[in-house]
């Protein structure tokens, strides 16, 4: 599964079907903080995602 | 396991849900979600009564989703037209790489809704920009924004005959601001009231508590307090007004970023935290009534409105 981060990276999860929360805590980004789309379309971080699947993770947390 | 696919089920509809709100236990389909929070955010209008007829609103307008959101709502909710008038407020601080976007989204923005709007510098209120001040040395980048910041809001909205600044502020800031208090040992600062209202609606007034301005200057209003900042992002992304924007340069090094962290995490474990933090501190702030205000940082009474968001 490809990850797309904010900053224009992309990250691998090798661990096969997962929920989205769980691929989040696997690269240390706390679910309440972020908001993630598949295809263009955001998806709730109880989605089912599958081993082929590409997400875009978008944090939310700015500020000073 | 369920298999991978579709996202679960708008409990409402049936539809592809967008967000799973883990307080209440529910799913909700983009066109529910933004209902939803639409009808919470004119709740908070109402129950502190926000809006008066006949009254200036200054939106404290940076660019940000929070501050983008807040003036799309405000001018959406307005109760009729031409009875309440918002203009918005931009403040640059001149911090070079940072505002220059954000700035551009603002000027966007209210142009597209049809709002009027200042821009007012640090350069021309305060004779430096925040960067100068910074490379001078002294104070924490975040307190001399924050001073400045607000004096230029209180200065610019007076100017234009407001009566109110309403500012982004949602509840994530405002369960770290009660963090951060906690962590200052600021008493007066815990038991101050998130919301400014003279005149709550009847039905609340017995628990909420009534703060006039210090200074009998501009009431603070927050429409947002009670949205997370999840669900602020969201609004923004699902109505087509949130832009990826860079973060504050100086932001990594503020008391707010660990306070941030602390609160966010505990969000995840225990969801609801945010919101218990903020009711407490209401509680608290009924409780106190009566205690008088603590001048602020530059000397002026705490009638000032709170940062930009």
């Amino acid at each position: 599964m490809k990850i797309r981060l904010q900053d224009g990276t992309a990250r691998t999860y090798d661990g096969g079907a997962a929920r989205v929360w769980e691929v989040l805590l696997a690269l240390d980004e706390n679910p309440a903080g972020v908001i993630v789309s598949r295809n263009g379309r955001v998806i709730p971080e109880d989605t089912v995602l599958g081993r082929d699947d590409e997400i875009r993770v978008i944090r939310v947390s700015h500020g000073g | 396991m369920a298999l991978p696919g579709r996202p679960p089920a708008c409990d409402l509809c049936g539809q592809d849900a967008v967000f799973l709100d883990r307080v209440r236990g529910c799913h909700l389909c983009g066109d529910h979600f933004l209902r939803d929070m639409e009808g919470r955010v004119r709740h908070t209008l109402w129950e502190y009564r926000l809006l008066r007829p006949g009254e200036r609103i200054a939106v404290a307008l940076s660019g940000g989703k929070d501050s983008t959101v807040l003036l799309h709502l405000l001018r959406k909710f307005l109760p009729v037209p031409g009875t309440v008038t918002l203009t918005a407020i931009t403040v640059d601080e001149g911090i070079a790489g940072y505002r220059d976007a954000t700035q551009r989204v603002a000027r966007e923005m209210a142009a597209r809704l049809g709002v009027e709007h200042r821009i007012v510098s640090f350069s021309d209120l305060a004779g430096s920009t925040l960067d100068a001040m910074v490379a001078a040395g002294g104070e924490h980048p975040c307190t001399l924004c924050g001073v400045h910041r607000r004096k230029a809001l209180q200065e610019t909205a007076m100017a234009l005959g407001a009566t109110a600044v309403a500012t982004g502020h949602n509840l994530n800031d405002e369960a770290q601001t009660v963090v951060m208090n906690c962590l200052r040992g600021d008493l007066h600062g815990f038991t101050r009231s998130p919301v400014r209202c003279s005149a709550p609606s009847p039905r609340f007034a017995s628990r909420i508590p009534v703060r006039e301005p210090a200074d009998g200057g501009l009431r603070r209003i927050k429409p947002l307090f009670r949205i997370p900042e999840k669900e602020v992002a969201l609004y923004g992304m699902l109505t087509g007004i949130f832009h990826d924007l860079p973060e504050c340069p100086y932001a990594g090094t503020a008391l707010r970023s660990e306070a941030r962290r602390m609160v966010d995490r505990l969000e995840y474990l225990r969801p609801g935290t945010l919101g218990r933090i903020v009711r407490g501190q209401e509680e608290l702030a009924t409780l106190c009534r009566g205690i008088p205000e603590k001048p602020g940082k530059d000397g002026d009474p705490r009638g000032r409105p709170s940062t930009v968001t």
